[in-house]
């Protein structure tokens, strides 16, 4: 029996966020260093803005199917879309709450025959006092089982 | 360590480039960084004999590692991450080892202090022999609002 949501929790340690930070190329000390992040007024290291992909590891997509039951074929699926709205970001030393729910389920008619299937996974962040954080939307693209190759 | 030169809204216009960002070339080392940092282990990025067996000629990079050199470079062109309320991308082609990652964004609008952008990552290489590919790509079609203070 499919959930309407899935709640997680996000540790948002200075060791990830450095870790995270560094693989995606960044070098500005307010990722890395506790005094950088106080001069622009926040009390400890910002992780990055499309950190809170980590959630994977609290969800992992097996776990993400069972519970929400989008029934996706992944041999077949693609991430199609990403997009984050922030309050502000998430900062190191805190821990996240995270509620995914399915936002959208939709299937588009392609031009050339074929259709895409379209799934939203929202995912909702706030902190230790309930104020929301930042907002993610997964979109993940399913291509009908006769559709070329990509 | 850089840290980005601070920016006011009067520095900037509707219509302003923003200029040019160049990440990269990736290989597949910063790809097994990517998943470990991330979470992402999905062997076609880091697996050459999976991604043969999945009808990739080659491993290629996580859409979001491109996303995320993408939100570094947009970070820097406004004065840090901080000022970003959102972002969002849409995957159009998939970056391969040896290629570049070219980040371009364009000031579209400037809307009660948030403004608003355009944003593309191409990819730039020689690509995968057996795909024939052109030098150049775009990679990421995305989006960005960002507040700042006058």
């Amino acid at each position: 029996m499919a959930e309407t949501s899935i709640t997680f929790e996000l540790p948002v340690t200075p060791e990830k966020v450095a870790d995270f930070a560094l693989a995606v190329g960044e070098d500005n000390p307010i990722f890395f260093d506790e005094e950088a992040a106080r001069q622009h007024g926040f009390p400890g290291p910002l992780a990055p803005p499309t950190f809170t992909v980590t959630q994977i590891f609290q969800v992992p997509r097996e776990e993400r199917e069972r519970s929400l039951g989008a029934n996706l074929d992944y041999a077949r699926v693609l991430h199609g879309e990403q997009e984050f709205v922030y309050e502000r970001l998430p900062v190191a030393g805190e821990t996240l709450q995270g509620t995914m729910r399915i936002a959208n389920d939709f299937v588009k008619e392609g031009k050339r025959g074929g259709s895409m299937r379209f799934v939203t996974y929202e995912s909702t962040f706030t902190d230790a006092e309930g104020a929301l954080v930042l907002t993610a939307n997964y979109t993940l693209i399913e291509t009908s089982k006769d559709a070329d190759a990509r | 360590m850089t840290e980005p030169a601070e920016i006011t809204l009067d520095a900037i216009t509707p219509g302003m480039d923003l200029g040019e960002v160049v990440y990269g070339p990736v290989e597949g080392e910063d790809f097994v960084r990517y998943a470990e940092a991330s979470g992402d282990d999905n062997p076609i990025h880091q697996d050459e004999e999976y991604a043969r067996r999945s009808g990739a000629p080659t491993v290629f990079a996580m859409g979001m590692l491109n996303a995320g050199y993408l939100a570094h470079a947009v970070s820097d062109w406004f004065g840090g991450p901080h000022n970003l309320r959102r972002f969002k991308v849409r995957f159009t082609n998939r970056v391969w080892p040896g290629d570049e990652v070219v980040c371009t964004g364009k000031v579209v609008a400037i809307e009660d202090g948030v403004v608003k952008t355009t944003l593309e990552a191409r990819r730039r290489g020689k690509g995968p022999e057996a795909l024939g590919l052109d030098e150049e790509q775009t990679a990421i079609i995305g989006e960005a609002d960002i507040l700042l203070t006058s």
